[in-house]
């Protein structure tokens, strides 16, 4: 127990001592100080651009910024860089400032954000792209119709894809070598895909996985379903779109497209979904593939580069992966996903979408047409750290230092096979990808579990599509 | 013990004691410890009672962050019981809690023992630290090394149990290693606390007591069993209520090792209260699934207090 006789002079004491900080604290908020406000472009009237922090350096931040203010002197723009791990992270942080009121005026939003971005928070840029039409006939001349249409909802556009992302196959050439077995041909089968993981497996040790993948929406079981001539979620397209495929699409390149994938009813119990389940259920069986792990795939470069893992499915962002992984251009390939029933392949786009609370519409139109540019891509996406949505960015010497030496795969993923298709991504997405993920752990697991977890994965699916977002 | 002002109640007529007038100097006391405490007990109504009660209350409305909120009445939590993932959270969460808890007691109880034995003062500061040192660490980082380490094709934990002859595990992989990995992840960064306890403990124990034991005959397990830990049964009580609270809000570690899989086999009532809210949008079913969890955490945390009036000794 303390002493609690305290004298008269003490409380005058403290009273003082009170009456002292009082003064100080006084005199301190009276001198000018910083404030949230003063952060750099915080509240000054910029155009605030938030994009996923890991993506964009501060290189690259620079880059928008410096060149933006070139064409733009009268837009003060500030580019804020969300630390993410990944698109569902990088989602809940964006919301996360819309609920504080601080929202930015533009998102960088990828194919499984575009539709509950485009439904709930976003501007369709229709009557900006019909004004600006001349001046952008040369990039959508110059970017696949898939990407663009993967950037639809409901007829609207509502993003300028800048980048993209195939699921294609790598593959180690030390591994194939150790093989004795030939680079496979563009039209190769899963058949032959299995009896090269078995070729693989026959000619390494026992520290070695043939077939690695990560149980995630793009490049997990998504690309298999694919292949296999089925999908996740009904698949169908939005009346619509019109205005734009015959404004600056050749007939050829228009005929099929509508307003917009439009994901329903889940078919997780489909015959050809379990057939995917089982064959990936076999793979693991036979020692020819791991069980799949969470993941964004980032701790695979490491042993993907050591010749620990001779296959694995990834984008063209690899080839800059892999190079700073310090791997050589001539180390490692990519072919298309193998051909099963189709040889449909999948992709994630990303581009920029504008927000409705912003007061800043115009300028924001203006950056998204300049993000779209040529030189901008060029500069920014300079060490191949993604694949640029523009076809003529895509050059031998774009690949030169960074391989790979079939680098064509990457746009041909989209040319060759103008049916591959974005990843399935309703509005509903995060829960859609949950389900996903969850039961596709479960499925793989344990031998025999494929059936029940496939019926719970259709149960949750159809919970999920039933809920408004 | 310090001085303390006495003074002599003053009987009633009918015998009963009148409440003690306060003296101008209690009243200065009282003012002056208030002061004191004000700081502190803002705080806790600011970051402690407010988001508890606008959790409560977001818990009764529907909220998307986009739209504004509507009232739902009890929706959510009837939602929360039709929800499997929800109540396979709640089980998994108790399931870690009791071998986390356990495991870590023991852990940290055997080395505690261990270190306040005879060793040289440098070795027992050297062990002392390393034993501390996960638990200033951050847990995600901790469990991103963690999750290379217990990878099943890679993993170094694997290269090492197979230089024994054993089986590569899916420690990450299977649903039934999945929760045993992530015990084993958590206990190892979390021991420390209660083991800094415990060695604070046994050093407040008096070595008179274990002299007398051993001069009866006390053999040295008999001596831990019957003097040691009644002894110790406060900072037991206080290191199990602690683990208890810490290992029922368990996030990092599952979400970042496992993400929860594979299914929901390691899916915890945080990571669902993230998951509902910060990728679902479903602000108040999140906050209900947290208001019941705040409900389990208290009632578990009485029922152990109700209990430890059996087991804990005080001197």
């Amino acid at each position: 127990m303390t002493d609690s006789h305290f004298t008269r002079r003490t409380l005058l004491r403290y009273g003082t001592y009170g009456a002292g900080a009082a003064a100080l604290a006084g005199t301190a908020a009276s001198w000018d100080r910083l404030t949230g406000a003063d952060i750099p472009g915080r509240d000054d009237g910029s155009l605030v651009v938030a994009t996923l922090g890991p993506a964009y350096g501060p290189e690259a931040i620079s880059t928008l910024t410096e060149g933006f203010r070139k064409v733009h002197p009268d837009i003060k723009l500030r580019i804020n860089a969300v630390q993410a791990v990944d698109w569902s992270d990088f989602f809940a942080k964006i919301l996360t400032q819309i609920a504080a009121g601080t929202a930015p005026d533009l998102v960088y939003v990828a194919t499984e954000g575009v539709q509950l971005f485009a439904q709930r928070l976003g501007v369709p840029l229709d009557r900006w792209v019909k004004r600006d039409a001349a001046q952008l006939k040369e990039y959508f001349a110059d970017v696949h119709p898939s990407l663009v249409e993967s950037m639809m909802y409901e007829g609207h556009l509502y993003q300028l894809p800048v980048e993209f992302n195939a699921a294609d196959m790598y593959l180690n050439r030390q591994v194939l070598r150790r093989a004795g077995a030939d680079f496979p041909a563009p039209d190769w089968t899963r058949n032959d895909f299995t009896t090269l993981l078995r070729a693989m497996k026959r000619s390494s040790g026992s520290q070695f996985t043939p077939y690695f993948w990560t149980n995630r929406l793009w490049g997990g079981v998504v690309p298999w379903l694919f292949n296999n001539g089925t999908n996740l979620l009904a698949e169908s397209k939005a009346p619509g779109g019109a205005w734009l495929w015959d404004s600056f699409y050749p007939a050829a390149e228009r005929r099929g497209r509508g307003g917009g994938f439009r994901w329903t009813t889940p078919q997780a119990t489909d015959d050809r979904v379990e057939e995917a389940y089982d064959y990936l259920a076999s793979l693991i069986h036979e020692n020819l593939c791991t069980r799949p792990e969470g993941g964004n795939g980032q701790n695979l470069v490491g042993v993907f580069s050591t010749g620990r893992v001779g296959v694995t499915p990834a984008g063209g962002f690899w080839a800059g992966g892999l190079h700073l992984a310090g791997m050589k251009a001539d180390a490692y390939d990519v072919q298309y996903f193998p051909r099963w029933r189709t040889q449909r392949m999948q992709f994630g786009a990303a581009g920029y979408a504008l927000l409705r609370t912003s007061e800043k519409q115009d300028e924001a139109w203006e950056f998204i047409k300049y993000a779209a540019r040529k030189d901008t891509l060029t500069a920014l996406f300079d060490t191949n750290q993604t694949t640029p949505a523009r076809r003529s960015l895509l050059t031998a010497g774009r690949y030169k230092e960074t391989g790979p030496a079939h680098w064509p795969a990457f746009y041909g993923t989209l040319d060759k096979f103008p049916d591959t298709g974005p990843i399935p991504a309703p509005p509903q997405v995060a829960e859609v990808t949950e389900v996903l993920l969850k039961h596709t752990g479960t499925a793989l697991a344990s031998p025999r579990s494929v059936r029940p977890a496939l019926r719970r994965m259709q149960s949750d699916l159809e919970k999920a599509m039933e809920r408004e977002v | 013990m310090t001085s303390t002002q006495i003074t002599t109640p003053v009987r009633t007529p009918a015998g009963q004691s009148p409440a003690p007038r306060r003296s101008p100097r209690d009243r200065g006391t009282r003012l002056l410890a208030t002061l004191f405490l004000a700081p502190t007990l803002v705080g806790i109504v600011v970051f402690t009672v407010v988001p508890i009660v606008g959790s409560v209350v977001l818990s009764l409305f529907q909220w998307n962050v986009i739209d504004s909120p509507s009232f739902a009445g009890t929706a959510n939590y009837r939602e929360i019981f039709g929800n499997s993932t929800v109540l396979v959270s709640f089980r998994n969460t108790l399931v870690f809690m009791v071998f986390a808890v356990a495991l870590q007691m023991l852990v940290a109880l055997a080395l505690a023992l261990t270190l306040t034995g005879r060793m040289p003062v440098w070795l027992r500061s050297v062990f002392r630290s390393a034993f501390f040192f996960p638990l200033v660490l951050s847990a995600a980082s901790i469990s991103v090394v963690m999750k290379y380490l217990f990878n099943q094709d890679f993993g170094v934990v694997n290269w090492l149990i197979g230089l024994v002859g054993i089986a590569p595990v899916p420690w990450l992989t299977s649903e039934n290693a999945a929760m045993a990995t992530v015990v084993i992840v958590y206990v190892w960064q979390q021991f420390g606390f209660s083991f800094l306890l415990f060695v604070g403990g046994l050093n407040n124990i008096p070595k008179e007591i274990h002299e007398a034991a051993s001069l009866d005959g006390a053999t040295g397990l008999r001596k831990h069993l019957h003097i040691t830990l009644p002894l110790l049964s406060p900072t037991l009580l206080v290191a199990t209520v602690v683990g208890v609270i810490n290992a029922l809000q368990v996030f990092e570690q599952p979400y970042v090792l496992t993400n929860g899989g594979p299914g929901d086999s390691t899916r915890t009532v945080v990571m669902v209260i993230y998951e509902t809210a910060f990728e679902q949008l479903r602000f108040g079913e999140a906050s209900a699934v947290g208001v019941l969890l705040f409900v389990l955490i208290m009632a578990v945390t009485a029922l152990q207090f109700r209990l430890s009036r059996r087991f804990v000794h005080y001197q």
